[in-house]
């Protein structure tokens, strides 16, 4: 790291001492470099640097953050938090943890991932290499690398470090008025740019010349990045502990109740390899796997320290930092979508490959009415006649309750590892 | 900086501050403080960009170091890029009527309450309600000598409300954000309206989807104008080939009602004093009277592909400027409210909305309400909730046939390239004729 950190955040916590009960410091530092492709050619590369600073204070249960990118700024950045916490409501708080033992090392650093503006052109060449199997034209693509490092602190004794790494590309293409769009992201230098690059340009040209389809019902297979998304606006929120509390989860007092699917199993695995990997939570709490739903039965919720101390609850270590400046809140780690594997795509279904609009799902809900992108019928395992344009109307709780069968091959999407689903009976709305 | 062809810096800092009340505790509240600069230069191809934070002070020494990085990053690119020329100037910051500064975070967080404690109607079981207000401070230079300094503050608040019967849940939002100054004070009709609509939701039906005129309110018809044009407009996408309506100026692409704008001069949330790259902002007519005009554009694309004028270029603080829309609204028709109701005759009001999303390559766009209403004989009947419409954008544009002379804006946020900025659309009542509308009722 370019700054003595840990003298700078020692300040920050014995300062803050003075001035309340219990203080967390977070500091991270990133380096990132990126090219895009403008059609086939690099128009652009770039870097990004970036450091901050958050801060989180705790006097008489009143609990305070503020955030800053100038570390010279820590002081004023202090006192914001101790202002910030006057205002809050008081609460039940009963400490931030103390230091763990926390064994091992969880998959999110790559040495050989170098941020640097050669290997992003290198994983460009390669989403091009792929894109050209295909008889379609490439509207652009990125491609990045990045490094972090970050430290989590408190009055309590916590000092725990990571590196992170990460590598991300993606390419759009089209042919005619047909497009196809393909993604991947890794802590690792591991993400196949080449495939990347073919899978774009094959949606873009299978899906070009569909045929419409009736309004009706029909069997239909989520692709992981379709149903990742319907999951992170809808279920994410209903398993929150804030929101269940806050009378706004329909999974609200369901627990023991048979809520899902038998087939289904969703928990947080923060340990196994994905883009949310640690042994601690955003709060220093050791993390660890949560089960929310076994076997379709609803068995618990997520909670940070802050929701658990106010409601009598545990923490489950499911502070991540996706509150105001960066503050903790709760999320998930690694969610995983599990159950017994099968074959989606044997009987004859619709298969979507994405929505567009997705995140026009009610979240309270879970009704949602979206456009499919790339739809397509499969059947014996194999794409058939493309589907020209369709709509997919229903409520995701019905459906994760009514699941038909889990495909075999999970793919990791942000915070959701997932395989393709296949449900039945599903209502489309045709052209 | 002998190579550069063209450099510029943006640098802007300032404060976020925020209230999140949620069923009357004050969750948190408070401020963060950012300071981030844009550093781009133009070597003999294309661009290189450097977004580096905690910019202020930063010596010429150190600036003049990360213009030769950015330089050393641009010579990685292959695109020879070239720059229109645009006039340069800047416009005033409307003056805010009560700057946001000059209340403490105490009296915002009374007023907040209020609001949401309005939102707690019978049959309510879940109120929140947040306020945010971002101040930047923005300093923007150029190779050619151009020199800016501005600061704008935008704020706003949102209300949501959850009502509960049974097992049954519903909600109802409402929101509204702001450059004109702080907006809090006498608000709690908005919490009433978001909790009462909350309470009416939990009786409604659900529409089945097909094909059948709507009526768009000027909230969800902003929306349209905004998911189904504005983007397919933006120059970045018609550049690179991924817009349906690229090589179409000149073209009747829509109904001759039918006239899209966007003007970031306009006081809305959406203004700008100046583009993000010193170019002067302008009102810009992307179809008038149902024929394509201009498409929006920054320096650069506008040099490559032509047909409308730069100075839409927005970046948020520590991202690089990209093609964005600003203020998108539909001008008004001469029709009432009530007259495109009547010729709606039998189909569907579409109200209010949760987004919208579109696939410009393909020309397809997505978008939802909020709530509707279902149109017999030009009346309006039974409440109607979770319906959504999706189109073409090419054939949407002419099953327009009906403007009122209501327009109205409504305030968000856009999201494109993994930046997110403030927008307004709006638009009057409009009428669509065989659009497809998605829901999953018997209704």
């Amino acid at each position: 790291m370019q700054l003595e950190i840990a003298p700078l955040v020692d300040a920050i916590l014995r300062a803050g001492e003075k001035a309340a009960d219990e203080v967390e410091v977070y500091y991270a530092e990133s380096r990132s470099v990126g090219v895009d492709l403008k059609r086939t050619i690099i128009g652009e590369a770039h870097e990004t640097r970036a450091r901050g600073i958050m801060i989180r204070t705790v006097a008489d249960g009143h609990i305070g953050t503020s955030s800053t990118d100038d570390p010279a700024r820590w002081q004023a950045c202090l006192d914001a938090a101790l202002a910030s916490g006057r205002l809050a409501t008081a609460q039940e708080w009963h400490g931030l943890p103390g230091p763990a033992r926390l064994p091992g090392e969880v998959p999110v650093f790559d040495p050989a991932v170098v941020p640097g503006v050669e290997a992003a052109r290198r994983l460009a060449a390669d989403l091009l290499l792929g894109a050209a199997e295909h008889d379609a034209g490439v509207i652009g693509g990125s491609a990045s690398l990045s490094l972090s490092e970050s430290v989590l602190a408190n009055s309590s004794g916590v000092y725990y470090t990571r590196q992170k790494t990460g590598v991300g590309a993606s390419l759009e293409a089209i042919r005619g008025t047909s497009t196809g769009y393909e993604f991947d992201r890794s802590c690792f230098l591991d993400i196949d740019a080449v495939d990347i690059g073919r899978s774009a340009a094959f949606l873009a040209c299978h899906s070009a010349n569909g045929k419409d389809v009736a309004t009706g019902s029909f069997a239909v297979i989520l692709s992981p990045v379709a149903l990742a998304q319907l999951i992170g606006h809808v279920v994410v929120p209903a398993l929150s502990g804030r929101n269940v509390h806050a009378g706004r989860s329909w999974l609200a007092g369901k627990i023991g109740e048979q809520c899902m699917g038998e087939v289904l199993s969703l928990y947080d695995d923060p340990h196994t390899r994905g883009l949310g990997s640690t042994l601690w939570d955003a709060e220093g709490m050791p993390a660890r796997r949560i089960d929310f739903v076994e076997h379709g039965v609803l068995c618990g919720f997520a909670y940070d320290l802050k929701t658990a101390y106010r409601y009598g609850e545990e923490s489950t270590a499911s502070a991540v930092r996706s509150g105001p400046g960066g503050s903790p809140g709760i999320g998930m780690h690694n969610l995983v979508v599990d159950g017994p594997r099968g074959t989606v795509d044997e009987e004859r279904a619709i298969w979507v490959h994405d929505l567009v609009g997705a995140h026009t799902a009610n979240p309270v809900t879970g009704d949602f009415s979206v456009e499919l992108s790339n739809p397509s019928w499969k059947e014996g395992g194999a794409f058939g006649e493309p589907i020209r344009s369709a709509m997919l109307a229903g409520n995701l709780f019905d459906m994760l309750a009514a699941i038909e069968v889990l495909g075999e091959v999970p793919r990791i999407i942000g915070t959701v590892i997932l395989p393709p689903v296949r449900f039945n009976n599903q209502q489309i709305i045709g052209k | 900086m002998a190579e550069a062809r063209y450099y510029d810096i943006r640098h802007v800092s300032g404060q976020v501050t925020h209230i999140d009340i949620d069923n009357g505790v004050i969750e948190s509240a408070g401020t963060s403080f950012f300071d981030k600069a844009v550093v781009r230069a133009l070597g003999e191809t294309g661009w290189g960009v450097i977004a580096i934070d905690n910019f202020s002070g930063r010596s010429q020494a150190v600036i003049e170091t990360v213009l030769q990085d950015a330089l050393r990053l641009a010579r990685a690119t292959e695109e020879k890029v070239s720059l229109a020329d645009a006039p340069s100037r800047i416009l005033p910051v409307p003056a805010p009527a009560l700057d946001p500064r000059d209340v403490s975070l105490e009296e915002k967080q009374a007023m907040l309450a209020g609001i949401e404690a309005a939102a707690k109607v019978p049959g309510v079981t879940s109120t929140r309600g947040r306020y945010t207000e971002e101040i930047n401070s923005v300093r923007f230079e150029d190779a050619s000598g151009h020199e800016y300094t501005y600061e704008i503050t935008r704020c706003g608040f949102s209300v949501l409300a959850v009502a509960r019967k049974g097992g049954f849940l519903q909600m109802g939002r409402e929101s509204e954000h702001t450059i004109r100054g702080l907006n809090l004070a006498h608000r709690e009709e908005m919490g009433r309206t978001a909790g009462e609509r909350a309470v009416a939701l939990l009786d409604a039906a659900t529409v089945r989807g097909g094909t059948m005129d709507a009526v768009l309110d000027p909230e969800l018809a902003g929306v349209f104008a905004h998911e189904a044009i504005g983007h397919a407009s933006e120059g970045d996408i018609i550049k690179e080939g991924g817009s349906v309506i690229g090589g179409r100026i000149g073209e009747q692409i829509g109904n001759a009602v039918l006239t899209i704008v966007d003007d970031p001069t306009m006081p809305e949330f959406g203004f700008e004093p100046v583009d993000a790259e010193g170019v002067a902002v302008a009102r810009t007519e992307i179809i008038k009277n149902g024929v394509l005009t201009s498409f929006l554009h920054n320096r650069e694309t506008l040099a490559a592909v032509g047909g409308g004028a730069a100075g839409h270029a927005r970046g948020v603080a520590g991202d690089p400027p990209i093609v964005r829309m600003s203020n998108t609204f539909i001008e008004n028709g001469d029709a009432t409210a009530d007259e495109v109701i009547e010729a709606c005759g039998t189909g569907i009001l579409l109200r209010g909305s949760r987004g919208g999303q579109v696939d410009p390559g393909r020309g397809v766009f997505q978008f939802n309400a909020e709530y509707g209403y279902l149109v017999r004989d030009g009346e309006l009947r039974d409440l109607v909730r979770d319906v959504s419409l999706t189109g073409e954008i090419l054939a949407t544009l002419h099953t327009i046939e009906l403007c009122a002379d209501d327009r109205r804006m409504h305030q968000g946020f856009c999201g494109k390239s993994g930046q997110s900025v403030p927008v307004s659309d709006g638009s009057p009542h409009v009428l669509l004729r065989s659009a497809v509308v998605g829901g999953h009722g018997a209704a």
